[in-house]
């Protein structure tokens, strides 16, 4: 199979360039336009740079939709969304769709270029956000419509420079804790080590007054973040792993300061500042790459969706385009074919047919009229409609969902957190040794040195590797499965995933594709003109659903344009017209030539192409399926049985609250879905993972979201979390092996910050070593 | 070792004046995005795009 040249997805119908050159293959025709739009804008490098990039993020195929975002110009809309400088320039932020590699920060930037009026455009590439600042005279439907033409669907980012300068100022934070403790680490480093070669008397107070010096803004500034936790799970009364580490910090502190007092060049802080910097640096990674993954889901949800045509009430014609945001109560709303219904109301003017899945999981279309009610988050598949606004925002059917999705979060059953188990018995232990190591050394009748052996132990048992390790876990599992196209939102999810029991899968849009396709096409007679340039000719204008698949499926054949006379599409049932002197109709699934028939077609609901092997590897984990879908008995029935699953396997018509209740009083359950009718079930769910393609709301329910097309990637997921734990596991008992050496060496009277300086930092790097070489399993998937 | 009366505040000077440095950048924002840079130095800038029609396919 060969690789689209724009997106490099695998192309399963080429499509190449109509003039001369017939480059291609393309995987799509949104792609295919985007390539020429780069060539005409002289921007071709594009592709030349992408050859050399070795590593991308995968991308999905471009979807072309035609929107003029004029909105982006309306001063209401700019008060809330731009930001005015004081030369008044102005800057908006958008995120952007389908930013994968280098040559589309290339492009990006390149924006000042062919682009009037925009003086810079800044890329940051981990968020996929483009900050773009334009001369007073520059318009940002300009920059959008340029954007979404070069197949980054822009959206606009609300700027709330109140919130954002917090974060900055974190993040700043969190990075000077990280650079202090690394650079104040590697300089006690440089004075410890001559102490432990035997520094002179002359130099060894000085060196020791140096590494106190270098430790104190280790342990109280870079620590900070230590000490906070443990107070908070103290006033939670409960334990987490930041109350040794804590603890061994303050100890440590304490001991090296009086040592320093008495005239004894002791003290651990060579070794804890080391691991104060590891332990941030990896805390900090995870942080990172779990915001990443937030950073495309919740940013979906802040644009609700595209932009809509407001239509003036006196004239159906004139309209302007509004932010989903911006729609009020009584507004005229024009729907366009192909568009998400964004508000609840009542249609006032043409008809059309409505896909309801999202919205319920039913696959029928419903046929609506003027005076029908249509809700948001169903799909117009049929014309060109108007609704009038009747309820907006928390009021819908859209909206009574996402409440409920707040609630289940509530719900979620609690992970175990390894690491935060084993650290409250370590607590314990620790302890309980530290008084037994008082009581063995106060033999000897000396309080002081059983008092400072007691302390030496509480320091060198910090379970530093242990802290260390899970993060570290955790960040190349989520960075590798993100470079997979699993975007992972909470690392507690792979914990949960390593023990699920239950699946629950939905069907509409999940299994299948939510979209018609032709399944059979019968050419039963001959007939003067082809059945599929019939199609061609008579359907031409046609949005209905089935003469938009039936449009699909000729596509790739040749077809020849022929005049038509007399065409007539009659709503509800078909077209007809005359070509080359004879009567045409298509109605009832056939073709019919002069009456007679030609030709029969059917088209259904198709089934991703990887479904049936998906299940097929889910099973090989030993867990229950299900599907769990609002359609009619007979259509899940039969993709069911297309899958593979027998009849105990399914639940049919299912609504958004019974399978919400499915869910809860199921163990272990994992959802996976992509409607907004199993939004709440994967709010529910133990952990839920929308698919590509799933709507807004669901993106927000679920814990995993799956960036690229497909259900292989859940099994595979469902493998990798087992994994990872493993390694977690093996972690653990490596990092337990360290202190217990510790803990032998501490009773012994062998310990001494000599001999932690070696321990400490290779249970670190054992563990990392651990972490690196994975399983073999793992080792498989990464590749 | 009549030298380390000498070396060791030069020492404490280059690390006094990397760790300033380091925070001064930092409170600049020069650390704020640590993905992009990586990538843009990989790109030329001198080249200009030719062909500047706008909205033209």
């Amino acid at each position: 199979m060969s690789a689209c040249i724009h997106c490099d997805q695998d192309v399963v119908t080429a499509y190449f360039n109509e003039d001369s050159t017939k480059e291609g293959p393309f995987c799509c025709r949104g792609c295919l336009t985007v390539y020429n739009v780069i060539h005409a804008k002289g921007l071709a490098e594009y592709y030349e740079i992408k050859k050399n990039v070795s590593f991308f993020k995968k991308r999905a195929p471009v979807e072309i939709k035609s929107a003029q975002y004029s909105y982006l110009d309306d001063e209401d809309f700019l008060k809330e969304y731009s930001y005015l400088s004081n030369n008044k320039e102005q800057t908006m932020e958008f995120y952007l769709e389908g930013i994968h590699c280098l040559a589309c920060l290339w492009i990006i930037e390149k924006l000042p270029e062919f682009v009037s009026g925009v003086v810079s455009s800044k890329l940051n590439m981990s968020r996929s956000v483009v900050s773009v600042v334009l001369k007073n005279d520059g318009k940002f439907s300009r920059v959008a419509y340029e954007l979404e033409n070069l197949g980054y669907r822009p959206h606009p980012l609300k700027m709330n420079q109140d919130t954002q300068n917090l974060k900055t100022k974190e993040e700043r934070a969190a990075m000077l804790r990280i650079g202090i403790a690394g650079a104040a680490s590697g300089n006690i480093m440089l004075y410890a080590v001559s102490l432990y070669a035997g520094a002179g008397p002359e130099y060894a107070g000085f060196f020791n007054l140096l590494t106190v010096l270098f430790a104190i803004p280790v342990l109280t500034y870079s620590a900070f973040p230590f000490y906070r936790n443990s107070w908070m799970a103290f006033k939670n009364k409960s334990l987490s792993i930041d109350v040794p580490i804590s603890l061994a910090l303050i100890m440590g502190g304490v001991m090296g300061v009086y040592n320093m007092i008495n005239g004894v060049n002791e003290n651990y802080f060579d070794s804890l500042s080391a691991l104060v910097f590891l332990l941030l640096m990896s805390r900090y990674f995870l942080k990172a790459i779990q915001e990443m993954g937030l950073g495309t889901t919740d940013l979906h949800f802040f644009y609700q969706g595209e932009s809509v045509l407001k239509v003036n009430e006196n004239n159906f014609h004139m309209t302007t385009e509004i932010h989903p945001k911006f729609i009020k109560l009584n507004d005229l709303l024009k729907v366009a074919p192909m568009q998400i219904i964004p508000a609840d109301g009542v249609v006032v003017s043409g008809e059309t047919y409505l896909n309801n899945s999202l919205l319920t999981g039913e696959s029928d279309l419903q046929k609506v009229l003027v005076n029908d009610d249509v809700f948001s988050g169903t799909m117009n598949m049929g014309s060109d409609i108007i609704i009038k606004v009747k309820k907006i925002n928390k009021d819908t059917r859209l909206g009574q969902i996402l409440r409920s999705i707040e609630n289940g979060w509530g719900h979620k059953s609690k992970i175990i957190d390894i690491t935060n188990v084993v650290s409250k018995f370590f607590v314990a232990i620790v302890f309980m040794l530290s008084i037994a190591l008082f009581i063995w050394s106060y033999k000897d009748g000396n309080t002081k040195h059983a008092l400072e052996q007691a302390l030496t132990l509480l320091i060198v048992t910090c379970p530093c590797a242990l802290a260390i390790a899970t993060p570290l876990t955790f960040i190349r599992t989520l960075s590798k499965s993100a470079q997979k196209g699993i975007i992972i939102k909470d690392d507690a999810v792979i914990e949960k995933l390593a023990r699920v029991k239950n699946v629950f899968i939905d069907k509409t849009g999940t299994i299948t594709e939510n979209s018609l396709k032709i399944s059979s096409f019968y050419i039963l007679h001959d007939s003067t003109v082809a059945p599929h340039d019939v199609i061609h000719n008579l359907e031409k204008h046609s949005t209905h659903p089935l003469a938009v698949s039936l449009k699909n499926y000729i596509k790739p054949l040749p077809l020849k344009t022929l005049p038509v006379t007399d065409l007539k599409e009659i709503p509800g049932i078909g077209v007809s017209g005359i070509i080359e002197n004879h009567f045409y109709e298509i109605k009832n699934h056939s073709i019919y030539e002069d009456h007679k028939i030609i030709c029969s077609f059917e088209a259904s609901d198709t089934v991703r192409r990887d479904a049936k092997h998906a299940i097929e590897k889910l099973r090989e984990h030993q867990v229950h399926i299900q599907i769990l879908s609002g359609d009619k008995e007979e259509y899940v029935q039969k993709i069911a049985n297309e899958v593979g699953l027998t009849s105990a396997e399914y639940q049919s018509g299912m609504s958004p609250e019974k399978k919400s209740q499915v869910i809860k009083s199921s163990e272990q359950s994992l959802m996976i879905g992509d409607g907004a009718n199993d939004a709440i079930a994967l709010s529910y769910a133990d952990t839920g993972i929308a698919v590509f393609g799933a709507m807004d709301i669901s993106l927000r329910a679920a814990d995993v979201y799956l960036s690229l097309p497909g259900l292989s990637p859940v099994a595979e997921l469902i493998t990798i979390s087992k994994e990872t734990m493993k390694v977690i596991y093996r972690n653990l008992v490596l990092s337990l092996f360290y202190n217990s050496i510790s803990v032998v060496l501490a009773f012994t009277g062998y310990i001494s910050p000599l001999t932690a300086a070696i321990i400490m930092p290779l249970s670190s790097l054992s563990v990392l070593i651990s972490t690196l070489i994975g399983t073999k399993k793992l080792r498989m998937i990464w590749k | 070792m009549e030298i380390m009366p000498f070396l060791i505040p030069i020492a404490l000077i280059m690390a006094a004046f990397f760790i300033g440095g380091f925070i001064w950048m930092t409170k600049k924002g020069q650390y704020d995005d640590l993905e992009t840079p990586r990538h843009r130095m990989l790109l030329e800038d001198d080249k200009k795009v030719t062909h500047t029609k706008e909205g033209e396919l």
